[in-house]
């Protein structure tokens, strides 16, 4: 069963904005995060998911059910919390999501039991009655999740989750995430720009660029080991690079550090030696994860890396090689 | 925390299996009752706008307008009837013609009202989901946006008809109980009622359609109250001025964009009686031009509300 399959799926707007060109992609139910720059089309991919805005050309589907035909009946299944405000000041939680399980078809009975039970998954307790008006930011984004979960989505997508939080309300509502992915089995796409967060929550990647896919893989092959040393100086690093490279190894200079492709013991020594011949002040040498701002970065640890994927093929798996300079 | 909440009613299996296999395993959080789809959230939104136009559910200070305009629409017919059975037990004749408050004359009692219930009520009810950009929410639902549109027309419609429509109900069930014997009471008040029904829905679905034409189009609440009031205000200024300053011919062909007067028009055609403004009375168009107008406008109102959440942003 496939979850989302979009087949060269692109979206222009009226003026002339490519928002997403050709986006090919098959996702299978789990924590997917959505990862992009703002202005990616991160938002209007989960628009075009919810069959909010039809797509210019290509096709996607949502568990086999094709957005522009069947648009009610995956709407009646999937979850949305918009990016931004969405919630009138004046009503209580606690009416509003009932209004909201209402809209989503439930009878009013099941609409209230399924409010009070969402919304102490999310960690509402008194305030629910309250006008929303007076909530805090973290207690809105609480409330939006519950809108919606509350009427038993089997896809849940979040846009920018952790929107205007700040760090204890980013952790509490990652948690939140990750235990309604996890414990209901529920499957959840998460779009956001900060890569960091969608590392601590998710198990499969996403990252789209200007419309088009950098790549879409399990978490693990995105942070694995690069086989990339980080080697920095206080000054001298185009004199390392230069020397390293004499010496055998990958080496590129990037600003104050040597970045170099190792795959043996032994080339470490020659790092060391090599700085101490030089008589450089050496900071500190760091094994590379590769981290996730590298996908957005241009192709700085591509060049050493590529070699060393190629050296040692099963070591690291598709590094920033793969990605488009 | 929710680990200890109790398994949805009717003993929800904690193993309901989807077609794809485990991934729809949803445990003991998972709905498993009923989905009843689009009509059902259509028609819930419907009653919802119903009640919200009376600001229920919306806190106290919210039903203060509506509830103070639906009682002073009412309060002439209460007055005329009181005054019927006063007139009854003295020995005088029942509320006939010549009483000033009729069905026929009650239509200019109560539109100030309808009015003002419209420019209080509609901006509310189309302005509040576009300012705090509920709209998405609505629609990642089953709801399309027609049907958002039209369950928040017909809402106010419906509301706007039963606030024109009880001062009538109460005329008559005050007409029937004072008559002599209320066989005969029935029988000359019961060829009113489809008239009156007929003049409340004309009344509710062009000042409402109109309404929330304006609403839609605009989101603050403040212009669009004093848009509403402007549209029901100032075609009769002018339709009068252009009527009784220079010619007719001109007075007849925009009268009918009034509708303030095309209501006024329908109701001297329902009932037989002479229009309540003069340039109505003078202009001296077929009845049934205004009653068509009426119908045109309210379906090019309406549907030109439900064309505007076809296109807006969300």
């Amino acid at each position: 069963m496939t979850l989302i399959a979009l087949q060269n799926l692109t979206k222009r707007y009226p003026r002339g904005v490519t928002a997403l060109d050709g986006l090919t992609l098959d996702l299978e139910p789990g924590i997917i995060g959505l990862v992009g720059a703002n202005g990616a089309g991160k938002s209007t991919l989960i628009k075009i998911l919810l069959g909010l805005l039809p797509p210019t050309s290509g096709d996607a589907s949502v568990m086999d059910l094709d957005v522009r035909s069947k648009g009610t009946t995956i709407r009646q299944f999937v979850g949305y919390m918009p990016e931004y405000d969405c919630l009138p000041p004046d009503t209580s939680a606690t009416d509003f999501v009932t209004h909201m399980a209402r809209m989503s078809g439930l009878p009013s009975t099941s609409a209230r039991e399924r409010t009070a039970e969402v919304l102490r998954h999310v960690g509402l307790y008194e305030e629910r009655y309250r006008a929303m008006g007076g909530y805090s930011t973290g207690m809105k984004q609480r409330v939006k999740l519950a809108q919606a979960l509350v009427h038993g989505p089997r896809l849940l997508l979040l846009d920018e989750p952790t929107n205007g939080l700040d760090p204890a309300g980013r952790d509490e509502m990652l948690a939140l995430v990750r235990r309604t992915g996890t414990e209901f089995g529920i499957a959840v796409i998460v779009a956001s720009h900060l890569l960091g967060e969608i590392e601590r929550v998710c198990d499969f990647l996403v990252a789209i660029d200007a419309g088009r896919l950098l790549r879409a893989a399990p978490l693990g092959a995105f942070t694995e080991r690069t086989g990339v040393l980080a080697v920095e100086v206080e000054e001298g690093e185009t004199q390392l690079a230069d020397a390293l490279t004499a010496r055998g190894l990958q080496a590129v200079a990037d600003g104050r550090t040597v970045l170099l492709a190792v795959s043996e013991d032994a080339q470490y020594d020659i790092v060391r030696d090599t700085v101490a011949d030089l008589a450089l002040r050496l900071v500190r040498l760091e094994q590379r994860r590769q981290s996730l701002e590298d996908l957005f970065r241009d192709n700085v640890p591509a060049t050493p890396a590529a070699p060393a994927a190629v050296g040692s093929p099963p070591a690291s798996g598709p590094s920033g090689g793969d990605m488009p300079a | 925390m929710s680990g200890m909440t109790p398994p949805p009613a009717g003993g929800a299996p904690t193993s309901a299996r989807g077609p794809g296999g485990s991934i729809y395993d949803l445990g003991y959080q998972a709905y498993i009752g009923p989905r009843l789809g689009r009509r059902s959230a259509v028609t819930a939104l419907f009653s919802q706008t119903i009640r919200s136009s009376f600001g229920i559910g919306r806190g106290g200070r919210a039903k203060i307008a509506p509830f103070t305009l639906a009682a002073l629409a009412i309060l002439p017919a209460v007055l005329a009837v009181g005054f019927a059975a006063l007139a009854a037990q003295a020995g005088g004749s029942a509320l006939g013609d010549a009483s000033p408050i009729r069905y026929a004359t009650y239509h200019s009692f109560v539109s100030i009202f309808i009015m003002l219930f419209c420019a209080a009520q509609a901006p509310e009810l189309f302005g509040r989901d576009q300012r705090y950009g509920v709209l998405p929410l609505y629609f990642s639902r089953v709801l399309t946006r027609t049907d958002y549109a039209s369950a928040k027309v017909g809402g106010l419609i419906a509301a706007l008809f039963l606030v024109e429509v009880s001062p009538y109900v109460v005329l008559f069930v005050g007409r029937v109980l004072v008559a002599p014997d209320p066989i005969t009471g029935l029988s000359s008040e019961l060829p009113q009622v489809p008239r009156f029904v007929l003049q409340a829905a004309l009344v509710a679905g062009l000042l409402g359609g109109l309404a929330s034409l304006i609403a839609a189009w605009t989101p603050r609440r403040a212009y669009a109250t004093a848009a509403i009031i402007a549209v029901f205000i100032i075609p009769p200024i002018i339709v009068a001025l252009v009527g009784g300053l220079t010619n007719q011919d001109l007075a007849r062909a925009i009268i009918l964009f009034s509708p303030g007067d095309v209501l006024d028009g329908t109701n001297s055609a329902i009932f037989g009686s002479i229009p309540n403004s003069p340039i109505v009375a003078s202009l001296d168009l077929p009845g049934w031009l205004y009653v068509g107008a009426a119908v045109v406008e309210i379906a090019a109102a309406v549907g030109l509300t439900i064309r505007r959440y076809l296109r807006i942003a969300a």
